[in-house]
């Protein structure tokens, strides 16, 4: 439980980070809230030469509005993102999916771009990234791009992020009139990361689902959006029953993980229940 | 060094006489009519301010001058031959100064027969997690790095993991030439009379051994019943999952050329001898000094020690080791998993005619012990009038399961009060009052025959079936209301303490038994009453094995039962020779004097008077007088006080999910006598929750090769504070006719109902039954939807 020896530099902009980045020729890790870095390190399953330590860059942290848009920056803590007004009524999931980590320590120092960037597939900002549609910011030497969020997450534990690149901030648009949300998380009792995570925004028009976009942390290797399930229940009322015909779609094709916890029949199991359940929240917002 | 023992740290946290203890008199449900000032007051517990602002000691806290930091170098293989070990990489790394194997230890030619006694293994190892090396080194930071950089030669070996499977033909024997027989610890923990027990059996492979009772003819009351409910049960291995993880800290004595040992430890007397023994010592070549336990729970009884103390021998230098959370779960004693092939047979009017109960008890890598109790717990709750009962104790490739809180109980009762549920629900009778019809009464007999002493297990079943909780239970869709019983038959140990009082007025209590749930802050009020001093002002003065009097170990829920009478005497003693001085200086008959508010005065001349303090302070310097103030006392309590209790848990079962979510919860139990209820309540809330921890979370997942896979907090599922109900206490007091002033034991009991009852709730709320420990939402959900496929 003693890391190895590493050196330790702070990077006081994104500049300077990026190029102590190019420098360490890969083997340097980013430090932000060191909440998933730090036991990885004292386990030994991480053994860089340096930590960066991007804690103090301040062009990092903050969440913002840029007309329809919300920046938050990679900085920005958990609990920040889960208390903010403007992700509250504009992006709820990503705020649900906020306050559904951990607790509150835990909230005080994780911030979202290192839950993002170290994309443990039981984490719970997926599911929101993947139904708001969030864009995220990445900079390199080569300067900045941005990456969708169906481009993001590449496999367990890693993203489009590459290893001389800082994630900045994660842009994420408002969502559009009529549309409801939910969040909702089956938690392992042991660790609280999601067993099954399930993000719903339904756009109800006229009694009509007009569009709706779920999507699913936990389930399996990467986070996923779920058409089965967006095609079953658009152009329904979105009444019980169409909702538990739409839940019976859930996880489709997927691979589901398996643990001591849950075997992969259950977490489909599962899938299905929290995208009935997910769905009929989001209806009950809408309206 | 910091400190020279235990002692000295307690004294000089002086602070204890400033934290308020106020007592709490409101909510609890004892007897208020006993004339007593403290005894059976709520009152904090001594240590309790120092634990709340982080200020008490624990062992890993020590700093000892010259100290060196062990790594341990665990077996990855459950089962395989050890070759060549490599130890120059790790040897090279700057500040690693030793790396030990088996032969480089005193205890090299000791026979490995327990976890107790395995240091490092020699030429084989028999399960994932034993130690095979140890690296020493002058930082913590450079043992991680050498241990990483042993290279051990492993031949690995066929691996039987599973206990149900062990017996079969593609096992491999993991003691082809005989166990070598131990007395494992958990044996401490009940008195179990055996002499009706072990007809010679036939053993198949892998079982060490079989305990077989019979009663009667169980094959013909079970044909002639009129009712039989035969159930399959499985428990989970559980990790009693203390806070602080294994510590040791040993450090050569050249007074003695033996060691002394820092250490959390709960059974000081055991591990000595144990120690000393496998060390090739005399006992007062080893020295304990037991520091505040982080939680023990019947596992810190010196796994780690032996290990450690042989280190520091081998080394010449003091050597500290702590584990850490994975380490723990590899390498220390879990509690047994089992299977219960349990049948019940009873008659239309209720009354239960038959046990027989085929009981396969997981023993890991040693031999077990828990074989008696396990028949003990399954066969003596209710009157059987036939029964067989027997017990396999198998050998895996897995760590020696030892002692947890009752051994064995929380999963006796589970299959035990599963069954008995069902089988009322078949007989159609309300299943308290199936329970009282035909649970023991005092002189009933135990599974061996031998007659249960007074035991007030009616008394809490009647106690509840007036509570609100069961008498008005009424329960929304999906919630059910389930109950379970238990008798935890405790045991009792000579033991001595010394009382005195000194100068300042302190009264000073020596006992030897650590207090690991509150025993000491109960027997401070014993002496308190006594001497009549506020119980501030009596200092318990524990932990050094060279100075301790003899006293019960922590085990077994005997502390108090033990020790309550040598207090009484002890302080009785002190009260007496307090009179005699008094009576000298005022010149008055020690049957006119009276000791009130810690004092002496004549009776009727309120003025008269002397405080104790005044009294012993001129006791130490009057020559010619009759000395210092102390006195001992001594208590061999001759039979065991059984503790019945009797819970009650409400839950709500999603249906969907598998999820049960605990609702509330009702705890009864039978103390005695109730000397500090406010410890009797922490203990009866802990073990409330652990039984919970049984039911729902808890569980050691091995694979076929014996390889831990739930080897830290993010898999292993303690109960967490969110997840525990409201647990409501009542306190019987039917005492004790042993012992001193009717206390029975407390600290086990709570944890054993707990399981069966959540099983029981679950079956109310749903119809299904479940057969397997814990009950986590697949296990639900799988029964819940087979008995759907079942019913449409
Ligand atoms: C007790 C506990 C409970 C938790 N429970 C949950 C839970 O329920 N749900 C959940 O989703 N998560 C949970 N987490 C994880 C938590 O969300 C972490 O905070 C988060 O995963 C990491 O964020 P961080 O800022 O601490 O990043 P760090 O730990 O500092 O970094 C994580 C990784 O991301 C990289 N990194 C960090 N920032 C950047 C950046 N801007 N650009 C590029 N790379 C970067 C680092 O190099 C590292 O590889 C839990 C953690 C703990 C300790």
């Amino acid at each position: 439980m003693v890391p190895t020896a590493f050196d330790y530099q702070r990077a006081s902009s994104v500049g300077e980070a990026v190029t102590l980045l190019a420098e360490s020729g890969g083997n340097a890790k980013i430090l932000a809230g060191g909440h998933s870095l730090i036991p990885t390190l004292k386990l030994r399953l991480a053994r860089p030469a340096t930590l960066i330590d991007i804690g103090r860059v301040d062009e990092l942290k903050g969440i913002s509005e840029d007309g329809d848009t919300i920046v938050i920056g990679a900085l920005a803590t958990h609990d920040e993102v889960a208390t903010s007004d403007v992700v509250q009524a504009k992006a709820p999931n990503v705020a649900a999916a906020a306050a559904a980590i951990g607790d509150l320590q835990v909230r005080n120092c994780g911030t979202i771009g290192g839950a993002l960037v170290h994309a443990d597939p039981a984490s719970d900002y997926p599911a929101a990234i993947l139904t708001d549609e969030a864009e995220m910011v990445v900079q390199g030497p080569g300067g900045s791009r941005t990456v969708s969020a169906a481009d993001f997450f590449v496999d367990i534990f890693a993203t489009a992020v590459q290893e001389d690149e800082l994630l900045t901030a994660v842009r994420v648009s408002a969502r559009a009139a009529g549309t409801g949300s939910a969040y909702l998380k089956f938690p392992n009792p042991a660790s609280g990361y999601a067993v099954v995570g399930c993000a719903a925004n339904v756009t109800m028009d006229g009694g009509k689902c007009a569009s709706a976009k779920v999507a699913f942390n936990g389930v399996a290797n990467v986070a996923f959006r779920d058409a089965g399930v967006e095609d079953a229940i658009t152009g329904t009322g979105a009444d019980a029953a169409a909702i538990a015909a739409a839940a019976e779609c859930a996880g489709n094709g997927q691979e589901c993980m398996s643990d001591t916890f849950a075997s992969a029949e259950f977490r489909a199991h599962l899938a299905k229940v929290y995208a009935g359940r997910a769905l009929a929240a989001a209806v009950a917002d809408a309206s | 060094m910091p400190c020279s023992s235990n002692r000295t740290m307690c004294s000089r946290g002086s602070e204890r006489y400033r934290i308020t203890t106020e007592s709490l008199t409101n909510g609890f449900n004892v007897n208020k009519s006993s004339g007593y000032t403290y005894i059976g007051k709520p009152r904090k517990s001594i240590e309790g301010g120092r634990k709340v602002t982080g200020s008490e000691p624990y062992t890993s806290d020590l700093a000892i001058a010259g100290m060196h930091h062990a790594r341990p170098v665990l077996s990855p293989y459950a089962h395989a031959g050890i070759g060549a070990v490599d130890k120059s990489e790790a040897l090279a790394v700057p500040g690693v100064t030793h790396v030990l194997t088996a032969a480089d230890l005193l205890t090299r030619d000791a026979v490995i027969k327990s976890r107790n006694t395995c240091t490092l293994a020699g030429d084989r190892v028999i399960f994932t997690g034993q130690p095979v090396a140890v690296v020493i080194a002058r930082s913590a930071e450079a043992a991680e790095t050498g241990a990483e950089l042993v290279h051990i030669e492993y031949d690995v070996r066929p691996v039987a993991a599973n206990f149900m499977t062990a017996s079969g033909p593609d096992a491999p024997e993991i003691w082809p030439d005989g166990l070598p027989g131990d007395q494992s610890i958990a044996d401490g923990h009940a008195t179990v009379d055996e002499k009706a027990a072990t007809k010679e059996v036939e053993k198949p492979k892998n079982v060490h051994h079989i305990h077989r009772h019979e009663r009667g003819d169980v094959e013909k009351a079970l044909a002639a019943a009129d009712v039989v409910v035969r159930r399959n049960y499985r428990t989970a291995r559980v990790h009693q999952g203390y806070l602080e993880p294994m510590v040791s800290i040993a450090v050569p004595d050249p007074m003695s050329s033996g060691v002394t040992i820092y250490l959390p430890c709960q059974t000081p007397v055991w591990t000595r001898d144990a120690i000393a023994e496998l060390l090739g010592f005399e006992k007062r070549q080893v020295r304990l000094v037991s520091m505040t336990v982080g939680g023990g729970f019947g596992s810190k009884n010196g796994i780690l020690d032996p290990l450690v103390a042989a280190c520091a021998l081998a080394t010449g230098r003091p050597v500290s080791m702590v584990l850490t959370r994975t380490e723990d779960f590899l390498t220390t004693t879990p509690s047994a998993g089992g299977g219960w092939d349990i049948e019940i047979g009873a008659a239309k009017s209720g009354a239960i005619t038959a046990l027989r109960a085929d009981i396969r008890s997981d023993a890991g890598a040693f031999a077990s012990g828990l074989g008696s109790l396990l028949a003990l717990l399954t066969g003596s709750y209710y009157k059987f009038p036939n029964l067989l009962v027997e017990v396999a104790e198998v050998n895996t490739n897995t760590p020696h399961c030892g002692p947890y809180r009752a051994p064995g109980a929380p999963q006796a009762a589970f299959a035990l009060e599963s069954t008995i549920d069902d089988l009322a629900r078949e007989l159609q009778i309300d299943p308290l009052e199936f329970r009282l019809q035909n649970c023991v009464e005092t002189g009933d007999l135990t599974v061996s025959d031998s007659p249960w002493s007074s035991v007030g297990l009616k008394t809490c079943l009647e106690r509840l079936r007036e509570h609100p909780a069961w008498r008005d239970r009424n329960c929304a869709a999906n919630e059910g209301v389930g109950i379970a019983i238990a008798i935890w038959p405790g045991g009792a140990c000579p033991s001595s303490t010394v009382c005195r009082v000194s100068g300042d007025g302190v009264v000073t209590v020596h006992i030897g038994s650590p207090d690991i749930s509150g025993t000491h802050s109960g027997l401070v009020l014993v002496a308190a009453e006594t001497l009549t001093v506020s119980p501030d002002q009596v200092e318990i003065v524990t932990g050094d094995s060279d100075t301790n009097p003899h006293s019960v170990d922590a085990a077994g829920s005997m502390v108090t039962y033990s020790l309550t009478g040598a207090v009484l005497e002890a302080a009785t003693g002190v009260k007496t020779k307090l009179l005699e001085a008094a009576a000298e200086k005022l010149e008055a008959h020690v049957d006119d004097l009276l000791l009130e508010n810690g004092a002496v005065h004549v009776n009727g001349v309120p003025d008269r008077r002397l405080t104790i303090a005044e009294l012993a302070a001129e006791a130490e310097t009057n020559a010619g007088g009759p000395g210092p103030i102390m006195a001992d006392g001594r208590a061999a309590v001759p039979i065991n006080a059984p503790a019945a209790t009797v819970q009650l848990v409400k839950v709500h079962v999603d249906r969907q999910t598998g999820e049960v979510t605990p609702l509330h919860m009702v705890a009864v139990q039978d103390v005695g006598k109730a000397l500090n209820p406010l410890m009797i309540e922490g203990q009866m809330h802990g073990g409330a929750v652990q039984g919970l921890g049984f039911a729902l979370h808890e569980r050691m997942v091995y694979d076929d090769d014996g390889q831990l896979i739930s080897a830290s907090f993010l898999d292993y599922d303690l109960p967490k504070a969110h997840q525990v109900p409201t647990i409501e206490t009542v306190i019987i007091e039917t005492p004790s006719p042993e012992g001193a002033l009717g206390v029975r034991g407390v600290g086990e009991p709570p944890i054993i109902p707990g399981a069966a009852a959540v099983g029981n709730a679950i079956r109310d709320a749903t119809g299904v039954r479940i057969n397997e420990l814990p009950m986590r939402p697949e296990v639900v959900w799988r029964a819940i939807e087979k008995d759907h496929g079942t019913h449409s």
